[in-house]
Parts: C-alpha cells; sequence; structure tokens
C-alpha cells in the first residue's frame, strides 16, 4: 500500500488569517509635509540649491547630491497630468462601470499619484492642468486621501 | 526610553507621541486570509488529532517511522508503506523557556515550547509542541511527558487539540 489515498475525513484546507498590521510613520521631511497639507492645505516641496530641484513630496535629502534639505517651498495646488490610467476594476477585484481614473500631477519637480474626478474620463488628457480639492479642515488627518481628488482647473 | 537609547542618532517615538497626535502616521491591517491545502498524509495526520491519536508514516524500506507522516520517504525517495497510529507520550529532545509571546508581549510566567520525540517513532523524531502543568525550572531533556488533549468535542483536527504535553508520574 502506498499513501495515496486522501482521507475523506481528513480537513481539506487549512484556512486562517494572518493578524498583520502596521503603523508606518512619514520621517522628518513627510511628518511636516502632511502636517501642512492637514493643518493649511498647502503642499510644500523641499529645494536642492545645489542641483536646482523642488522634490514633492518633501525629501529631508537630496537624492541627486546628497545635501540636507532646509528650503522649504509652497509648490501650489494646481499641476499638470505627467500620465494616466483608466481603472475599470477596484481593489477588491469586483468590476467598475465607470472608470476611476489615476493620474501622476507634476509639482515642482516631482508630484503626486492621486485620482482625478469630476471630470469625463474620455476628456482626460496628458499635460491637462488640473487642482487639488482638500477635504474640510476638520475631515483632514495628515494622509494623501486629505486630497479628495484632482479636479481640471475651471 | 532607556537611557542608552536616548543618545543614538534619530528621532525617538514614544507610544503617548502617537495618542497625542504629535506624530502623523498611517496605520493599516492587511487582509492575509489564506487556505493551505493540507495534501494526503497531513490531512490524514489532522483527522488523527481530532480523533485523539498521533499519526506517523513508516517506509519498510529504510525502516524508519516519522511523524508527521509523510507521502515520500525522504531517505529512499520511495513512496511510504503505511500510517502508523504512535502513543501520545513521548520524551523532550530539546526546550526554550520563552518570556515573549508570539506578538512581541512580555510575560512573566514563560511558555515552554519544546521538540518531544514521540513514542513508536524512530529515534529523534518528534513534534514540536509546548510543554505544560510544569515547574519551568524543572524541565530537563530526556523527561518523560504525555499529552493533555481536548474535549473530544472542541477537537477540530488542528495540532492545538493537543493543549500541550505535561510531565509522566514515574510510579
Amino acid at each position: 500500500m502506498v499513501l495515496l489515498e486522501r482521507d475523506p475525513n481528513a480537513p481539506g484546507e487549512w484556512v486562517d488569517d494572518l493578524p498583520v498590521t502596521n503603523r508606518y510613520t512619514f520621517g522628518l521631511a513627510g511628518e511636516r509635509f502632511f502636517r501642512v497639507i492637514k493643518e493649511e492645505a498647502r503642499i510644500l516641496g523641499t529645494h536642492c540649491t545645489r542641483c536646482d530641484r523642488t522634490y514633492v513630496p518633501a525629501a529631508a535629502f537630496c537624492e541627486r547630491c546628497l545635501s540636507e534639505l532646509t528650503e522649504w517651498v509652497d509648490v501650489g495646488t494646481t499641476g499638470a497630468v505627467e500620465t494616466f490610467t483608466l481603472l475599470y476594476v477596484n481593489a477588491d477585484g469586483t468590476f467598475r462601470e465607470k472608470p476611476q481614473v489615476v493620474a501622476f500631477v507634476r509639482l515642482g519637480d516631482g508630484g503626486l499619484i492621486h485620482f482625478l474626478a469630476e471630470v469625463d474620463p474620455e476628456s482626460v488628457a496628458i499635460g491637462m492642468m488640473v487642482e487639488a480639492v482638500f477635504k474640510e479642515p476638520g475631515e483632514r488627518l495628515g494622509s494623501i486621501h486629505d486630497i479628495r481628488y484632482f479636479k481640471p482647473m475651471g | 526610553m532607556s537611557e542608552s537609547s536616548q543618545n543614538l542618532p534619530g528621532t525617538p517615538l514614544s507610544e503617548k507621541d502617537f495618542q497625542d497626535g504629535l506624530i502623523l502616521h498611517s496605520y493599516d491591517e492587511m487582509q492575509a486570509r489564506y487556505a493551505w491545502d493540507t495534501g494526503t498524509a497531513i490531512g490524514s495526520y489532522l483527522a488523527a488529532l481530532k480523533e485523539g491519536f498521533l499519526l506517523g508514516g513508516r517506509c519498510s524500506t529504510c525502516r524508519r517511522t516519522v511523524i508527521p507522516p509523510r507521502v515520500v520517504c525522504e531517505w529512499c525517495f520511495r513512496p511510504m508503506d503505511e500510517y502508523v497510529p504512535l502513543q501520545d507520550t513521548g520524551t523532550v529532545n530539546t526546550y526554550s523557556l520563552c518570556y515573549v509571546t508570539w506578538d512581541v508581549q512580555r510575560i512573566r510566567e514563560p511558555e515552554i515550547p519544546a521538540v518531544i520525540e514521540i513514542d513508536g517513532a524512530s529515534p529523534l523524531h518528534g513534534i514540536l509542541h509546548k510543554l505544560g502543568e510544569v515547574d519551568p525550572q524543572q524541565v530537563r531533556i530526556g523527561m518523560r511527558v504525555r499529552a493533555v488533549w481536548k474535549e473530544p468535542a472542541e477537537r477540530q483536527g488542528a495540532i492545538t487539540d493537543i493543549l500541550y504535553f505535561k510531565p509522566i508520574e514515574e510510579a
């Protein structure tokens, strides 16, 4: 006899859940970046004088010359769509009738990946100017979701 | 915050800083639900645990009995020949006194994970489980132990159907 037959009484599979949680802090520059979004609804970058580059989101060090960055600049809340995609599938795998638009919006020499809304998905184009729509001050928690979405400039 | 960690570079954070809202952060829970196919041999092993006994596997070519059972002998690579019910007694092969829980909480009374060589299996073949009903300072390698099972109605075909192993009172 060889052990090839499965025991019909045996549990076929073991089903469980891994209780994995995480808490992420944003670091020195990220802390200030999100604090200003939360409290002032402004988007800040850090500028490297030597490389003449403005990092968005703000970084503590220049990734080119490794200088510490101490010059904070307001990059405004409007930018051009650098690239975008139309999502017809939700994060949980279910399908959407109307696509969700996700774009990389250029701010300073960097930018933010965020949703586009109040826009016909068919009319979204690279180079389109969009502006951030913030949540109300009381709703803001210091997160990227303090910006609801970007919308075309009116 | 200990004194030595105060002197290290970086920004020390305390739990209170988070509670007081001084530190922005994101919190997330991963959806890490999984289903693992128990396979032929481990499926039978788990079914046996639900019945209240330990199941081994035997290779007659190598004359070895292993626990948990496997479908293929790891020495000769031939299919194993048969399942063998084993005793629920054994000998402590190695152990540890563990003062930290799986989720990193300090505990005063240690948990005692141990490898237990199961009676009826070949020498040095055993399973990892916990010891209980024992003074941690009295645990020794070579100690004889017996499984303490959950009530039949509570058993679900899992290694936790055995609560722990406890020392056998020598007559």
